[in-house]
């Protein structure tokens, strides 16, 4: 590299956040922010970032891009200053461009008919994703213990729920959808974190134990994890689908069954699927943890007198536990995923939503459905992060 | 005291450990020694059931261990190997006290006997107590694996090349230590190695194994003046050997009390002392056999106790005499060491 290349090179510390950061600008400048339709089932006309601010608004937000630019140069702020300040304006972006979507919904709508709907735009979603993702890669850089992401983390989604609980949003279509459906909501958030629940116990209580025996009988472990990776080559709603008939046959033939929950629709396919998906990333997890135990402590802890039984929980599930954890992270915001999928065979859960509004063309009950979906898989997966971190021995590998 | 007897493992139909026989006495540092392949470890591992015997039979004192439960022995046994094996989520002193703890000690024992090993192989323990084994140097870790061995105060130390791993100057202070612990407790160890020097240095006795097969088993002076057969001399013949086996003597070992007789024998040697029982003169015990010669005393050529083998032979060799002086701080004659002394005993 020459010298002056290198000098080039240099001008930018941190190459993703310029990319986002001009990513964003060009999504603003091209890309709609807002819609506002006549009424909820007719697409609406685009708003452009620049319409739908105040002035006040735009000129915050030049301000804040100006001083992302200045976080992503390598003068004059060091690179540690310059992910500070993004983790200070990132954030400050991404609340005031939920607040200027709010606002103008608001505005809007108080000249227009009560039918008429404001919904969010591409360089909405945009700027969401890239001020997070701003976020995300200045914690990856700067190295930050978990728990210090943990509380930004807490404080943000403290600071987002505050402007929805000042009801800075009631005027969106989405809230709007939101309040018709509101009790139902809470039943199918439930529902689907009830169908979690109910595939991920048993996918332990089974993948653990395979796992065990995966690796104490190498011989079959090839035709264990032939079967595993075959369920996981089924796509998922060709497998909710398959279930179908011959659990319908199983609960109509088999009335105790039935009364069980087994049918052809419903819960019981959902579970046993989600329950097969699981089932390889469990095993594949509890297999490698215990393959990752030197043997050369497994030969000390039996030649020190410990029994099979000591050995087990004191030296290999202890240092095994690391990694079968992130196997329960992965199959964790897997279920969480895959559950919206097993709406389509009745089995509830935020699908239902997602399935229902593209049924009706109405995006924004879609957006109901997704969005908490992956709140809820980015929430799961931190926490286990966290439970992985704690795990990990304390004196490392 | 641990014995086996008619020892074999068969992997396959292969004997790769035949018909061993052999007894390592209460407090001896036994040695295995051989090529690489030739069965040590196995060996080793059969002692602590590890691995299961085709065949024989091992006594420790007078039990035969295939009577006991595996784990049971196995706590009365020490265990250290190359790998060394430190329990990576446990601290220093967590690793220390594994056998203790598996025996129920009381905590307040426990803790006691984690800082006395640790005295013992000269660990701070302020320092290393909590440290985690990634946290040691590799002479650090194999000293932790070595004490782990030790904490339950077993009565037999089995150790798989435990210095292996080292760099030689760490070593050859493992070694040192591990010649100092053993002076100390007067343990019965089983120690394999492949390294010639490391035997002799460390071994009462030191069996050969090849192929399997037990082929010498003897004190190390024994191996080097009367090998067995080819193989032992092949394996052992490297040109300084004796001399480092020498220098690896003392003295004292090879002392035995003066001669000061004249006249008791034909080719005898007698020490003529003053009235402090300092040597004045040797009478006969030249080179050449004149037996009568009277050579006097001087200040070089005489030994004292804590001189090496290798020294006080080379003065034999440079006076041309047969036997040296042994005398004590205040010069007085407390022995002597002869050359037939240096090729017949081995203390
Ligand atoms: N589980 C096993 N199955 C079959 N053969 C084995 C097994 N374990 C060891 N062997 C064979 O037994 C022989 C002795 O092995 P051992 O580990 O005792 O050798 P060693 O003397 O300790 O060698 P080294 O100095 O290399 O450690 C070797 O030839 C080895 O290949
Ligand atoms: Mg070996």
């Amino acid at each position: 590299m020459t010298a002056s290349s290198d000098r080039a090179g240099r001008l930018v510390a941190n190459r993703v956040l310029l990319t986002l950061w001009v990513a964003a600008l060009l999504a603003s400048a091209l890309l709609p922010f807002a819609a506002m339709a006549p009424n909820r089932l007719v697409s609406g006309e685009a708003i452009k970032l620049i319409v739908a601010l105040t002035t006040w608004q735009s000129a915050g937000l030049a301000l804040l891009a100006l001083l992302l630019a200045l976080a992503a140069l390598s003068r004059p702020l060091s690179a540690t200053q310059g992910l500070r300040l993004t983790l200070v304006v990132a954030p400050l972006t991404l609340l005031l461009t939920l607040y200027a979507l709010g606002d103008y919904a608001g505005r809007a709508l108080a000249e227009a008919s009560p039918a008429a709907r404001v919904s969010q735009g591409a360089a909405f979603w945009v700027l969401v994703f890239c001020t997070l993702l701003m976020i995300v890669d200045a914690f990856q850089r700067l190295r930050a213990p978990l728990w210090v992401g943990g509380a930004y983390g807490l404080a943000l989604v403290a600071a987002i729920a505050g402007l929805f609980a000042s009801g800075q949003f009631n005027a969106l279509s989405i809230l709007n959808e939101y309040f018709n459906i509101q009790d139902a909501f809470a039943d199918q958030l439930l529902t689907h974190l009830r169908l979690v629940g109910l595939a991920l116990a048993p996918a332990l209580a089974i993948g653990l134990p395979l796992g065990l025996l995966a690796h104490r009988r190498p011989a079959l472990r090839g035709s264990l994890f032939g079967t595993l990776n075959f369920f996981q080559t089924i796509p998922s709603i060709a497998l909710f689908a398959l279930l179908v008939a011959p659990l319908s046959a199983l609960g109509d033939s088999f009335p105790l069954l039935r009364e069980l929950g087994v049918k052809g629709i419903g819960a019981a396919p959902a579970i046993i699927a989600l329950i097969m998906y699981s089932l390889l990333p469990v095993v594949r997890n509890t297999h490698a943890g215990f393959a990752g135990v030197a043997p050369a402590t497994l030969e000390a802890a039996r030649g020190m007198g410990m029994t099979r039984r000591q050995v087990l929980w004191r030296v290999e599930i202890p240092l095994a536990l690391p990694v079968i954890l992130s196997g329960l992270r992965i199959v964790t915001v897997q279920a969480i995923g895959l559950t919206v999928v097993a709406a389509l065979i009745g089995a509830g859960g935020l699908g239902a939503f997602v399935f229902q509004g593209l049924g009706q063309y109405a995006i924004d009950l879609v957006l109901l459905g997704a969005v908490p979906t992956i709140a809820l898989a980015v929430v799961a997966d931190f926490l286990l992060q966290i439970l992985v971190a704690i795990s990990r021995p304390a004196g490392g590998r | 005291m641990i014995e086996l007897q008619g020892l074999t493992k068969t992997y396959a139909g292969k004997n790769v450990v035949e018909d061993i026989s052999l007894r390592v006495e209460s407090g001896e540092f036994g040695v295995l020694i051989g090529p690489s392949g030739c069965g040590k470890s196995t060996t080793l591992r059969m002692i602590n059931q590890l691995i299961p015997l085709s065949r024989g039979r091992i006594l420790l004192g007078d039990e035969d261990v295939s009577r006991l439960k595996p784990e049971q022995l196995r706590r009365r046994m020490g265990y250290a190997i190359q790998s060394i094996g430190l329990f990576p989520h446990w601290t220093v002193a967590e690793n220390i006290a594994v056998v203790p703890n598996l025996l129920k000690w009381p905590r307040a024992r426990v803790d006691a006997r984690i800082d006395e090993l640790m005295n013992l192989f000269h660990l701070e323990a302020g320092e290393y107590r909590d440290k985690y084994p990634h946290q040691l140097s590799g002479g650090q870790a194999q000293r932790v694996g070595v004490a782990r061995a030790l904490a339950a105060d077993p009565e037999v130390l089995l150790m798989d090349e435990p210095f292996g791993a080292v760099d030689p100057l760490t070593r050859e202070v493992l070694q040192n230590e591990m010649l100092r612990v053993h002076e100390q407790t007067r343990k019965t160890i089983v120690f394999v190695t492949h390294d010639m020097d490391e035997a002799l240095k460390l071994a009462s006795k030191v069996a050969i194994l090849n192929q399997g097969r037990l082929v010498q088993y003897d004190r190390p002076i024994e191996l080097l003046v009367d090998p067995a057969d080819g193989f032992v001399s092949d394996f052992i013949g490297k040109a300084d050997l004796g001399l480092k086996l020498l220098s690896r003597r003392w003295v004292d070992q090879y002392c035995r009390p003066p001669c000061l007789e004249r006249d008791s024998g034909a080719g005898r040697h007698s020490w003529e002392v003053d009235a402090d029982g300092r040597p004045l003169a040797l009478h006969g015990g030249r080179l050449s056999d004149d037996g009568e010669a009277r050579t006097a005393v001087n200040g070089e050529w005489i030994a004292t106790p804590e001189m090496t083998m290798k020294e006080a032979l080379s003065r034999m060799v440079w006076f041309r005499v047969m036997v040296l002086p042994v005398i004590d701080q205040a010069g007085k004659l407390i022995g002597e060491v002869t050359m037939e002394g240096v090729m017949g005993r081995q203390p």
